[in-house]
């Protein structure tokens, strides 16, 4: 009994290493997850982009602990059902690290998965505050919280003095996040909110809602949600002659917003994450996105190589290919990134990022406000 | 004076997208009189309708036309030529093979429809919004600047005349014109009328024809509207007709345009007093609440069991 006992073990110890003499050989596989089709492709696009470049240079410098990133892109469409269908589909592929997903209501759901799978996930774009307030251990971001993006673009309300400031958003995880701590910012600052109300995604009607903002009579508008709907939103209420000056987080600032909306775009305040793409260390990088022809200055391209940079980098600290290893070593190391140096608490959060108040223009260029 | 300008503002805002639910109406409630179908895929006709009068509207702009109603007609026909084929085409392949057998295999046939061309509009155009000129700009104004001014739009006074326009032709078509008189034979009894010598087939293919020609109305003047278009937009667009038409009584041309306009008004009215949130709730409850008590809609005479 007992020898037998002892040659079960050794068999699976046998085939253990066997297992991973044969994971030792074969690549790394890093899970890319965002929209690739959709209403809010276009962040997608720079998502990949990103990652993409990442994976590129990091194969070409020679891998990562001698293996080679492969790359696995699976669309969401940025929608939870869709998400999860990925998220498992990743699981089945033998994925350990995922670079996503992009909406936040895409992300919660795609980390419960990861999570319970033992797969890292460091999502370049989503800002809801609730992804990483779970405890979870695999959870990272390269990106900052509504928390920090919403007081910045409420103290740059209040600190305009305006009388009556509405406040819409689209009811999803994210907007209605963003909208809320806004909501409280200016609350704390004094300002009276006269209206504070959710709209459907995917609507086109905005009528009545801009007849009720003209009727609010305010001074700001800030609209929590992604560019299609404040994209007619700002059409619709400039073809009614609402003079207010509009405001929303980094889901509305790109250029497809000036397709939908127009003349109506220009002066539209925009909080993004700093443009990585001017700062002087980064040039050599953005010299080889202009070579393949894409445009770095999207807010998550960046975002999306370091994410794919930290898995690197984490997996060379660690100096172990699993991701619990990993996490450790990014929660205790300290990493030099496009975005800046990469410090992470315990929670998964960065331990400090920036969001910049931009002036947007109706030829998709952007200015700095403060 | 303010909270009535308020409320007539409401009320423009309402009765201009009610009427183009009205137009969009007329197909599913045409269809269904006539062979007792939903068209589900009438919501994607719609949608195609729009885009077509898009891609009307920036070629006439790439040959560097600009004249206003020479573009406008030019897209309306382009529209209407391609929703209507659309239509035809969709009768022709989806629906006619499968007549006559039960009443679930066309509905499924419609909904598998509805998903190939919203899909095939998505690999043909992207799966991006796309602008859509503001063709018709400026207003009037009533009221001073320093209250609350209202404001009819020029797009929105084009789209009550183009909708009652169309709407009062459709009527005289269906009350005066042979084909409007079959229509009406088949509605009444399809058999019937096939043993008295109208051939159904055609009447059957008019009624998809014109409920598209008006879709790509509704089309061109929402987009125009709106601002833009997504593949995914002809769903709800044809999701909240079918309300409509349902609403009014299915089968009644003049329930579809009553339907429309009180829907239309209930979503303007919630959004303005109550909350936009409570916009679907409001319409979906008034539709419960019509179905319940009473179960035919609005203007529907009640089915006689046809043996």
């Amino acid at each position: 009994m007992k020898t037998s006992v002892k040659k079960l073990a050794t068999a699976v110890g046998a085939s253990v290493a066997l297992m991973a003499a044969g994971q030792a050989a074969a690549e790394i596989k890093v899970g890319i997850a965002g929209p690739m089709t959709g209403p809010v492709a276009q962040y997608g696009d720079m998502q990949f982009s990103g990652a993409r470049m990442a994976i590129e240079q990091i194969n070409a410098a020679g891998g990562v602990m001698g293996e080679d990133l492969v790359a696995v892109e699976v669309d969401d469409v940025c929608d939870p059902k869709q998400a999860v269908t990925v998220a498992n589909r990743l699981v089945n592929e033998g994925v350990r690290y995922v670079v996503g997903h992009l909406c936040s209501s895409s992300t919660q759901p795609a980390s419960d998965i990861y999570e319970d799978e033992g797969i890292l996930m460091i999502t370049p774009a989503s800002t809801s505050p609730e992804i990483t307030e779970r405890g979870y251990e695999l959870v990272f971001r390269t990106i900052g919280l509504d928390s920090m993006q919403g007081p910045v673009a409420g103290n740059y309300i209040a600190s305009q003095g305006p009388e009556r400031v509405a406040i819409v958003h689209d009811k999803q995880q994210y907007g209605e996040g963003i909208a809320t701590a806004v909501r409280d910012t200016l609350q704390d600052a004094g300002i009276e909110i006269a209206m504070f109300e959710g709209i459907t995604a995917g609507d086109k009607d905005f009528s009545s809602l801009v007849t009720k903002i003209k009727q609010a009579d305010v001074d700001y508008v800030y609209y929590g949600g992604y560019h299609p709907e404040l994209g007619l939103i700002l059409r619709q209420a400039r073809q009614s002659d609402v003079d207010a000056k509009f405001m929303g987080p980094e889901g509305v600032g790109n250029k497809d917003i000036n397709t939908i909306a127009g003349e109506a775009a220009e002066g539209l305040l925009v909080t993004l994450p700093p443009s990585f793409d001017q700062k002087e260390e980064n040039q050599e990088l953005i010299a080889a996105f202009d070579a393949k022809g894409e445009d770095p200055s999207g807010p998550f391209v960046l975002t999306s190589y370091t994410a794919v940079q930290l898995i690197a980098e984490g997996i060379e600290a660690a100096d172990s290919k699993d991701p619990f290893d990993v996490a450790q070593a990014l929660r205790t190391g300290s990493f030099e990134t496009p975005i800046g140096t990469v410090q992470y608490d315990k929670a998964g959060d960065m331990k400090s990022f920036e969001f910049v108040v931009y002036e947007w223009h109706s030829d998709g260029s952007k200015t700095p406000v403060n | 004076m303010q909270d009535l300008l308020y409320f007539f503002q409401q009320l423009i805002n309402g009765l201009t997208i009610g009427s183009t639910y009205a137009l969009i109406a007329i197909g599913y409630t045409m269809v269904y009189g006539i062979i007792g179908m939903i068209n589900f895929a009438h919501g994607e006709v719609y949608m195609i309708g729009a885009y077509t009068a898009l891609i009307a509207i920036t070629g006439l702009a790439t040959l560097g036309i600009a004249w206003l109603p020479l573009v406008l007609i030019v897209a309306l026909i382009c529209a209407v030529i391609v929703s209507s084929s659309m239509g035809w085409a969709v009768e022709r392949v989806a629906y006619r093979p499968v007549r006559g057998r039960h009443r679930l295999i066309p509905l499924i046939s419609a909904i598998g429809m509805s998903i190939f061309l919203q899909n095939y509009v998505h690999l043909a155009q992207g799966s991006r919004n796309i602008g859509f000129p503001a063709l018709i700009e400026g207003g009037f104004q009533f009221g001073s600047e320093d209250t609350f001014p209202m404001s009819i739009s020029y797009i929105q006074i084009t789209i009550f005349i183009t909708t009652l326009i169309c709407m009062t032709a459709l009527s005289l078509f269906i009350s005066r014109s042979r084909i409007g008189r079959a229509c009406r034979a088949v509605s009444q009894d399809l058999g019937m009328a096939n043993l008295l010598g109208i051939d159904t087939n055609r009447i059957i293919s008019a009624t998809f024809v014109i409920g598209a020609a008006l879709a790509a109305v509704a089309g061109l003047l929402l987009g125009m509207y709106y601002g833009s278009v997504d593949p995914l937009f002809g769903f709800i667009a044809g999701l909240k007709a079918f309300t409509a038409a349902v609403l009014g009584g299915i089968g009644s041309i003049p329930g579809a345009m009553l339907g429309g306009l009180i829907l239309g008004v209930a979503e303007s009215m919630t959004s303005g007093y109550l909350s936009g949130e409570y916009k679907d709730v409001v319409s979906f409850s008034l539709l419960i609440l019509i179905l319940l008590f009473k179960p035919t809609g609005l203007l529907g005479k009640p089915e006689v069991e046809k043996i």
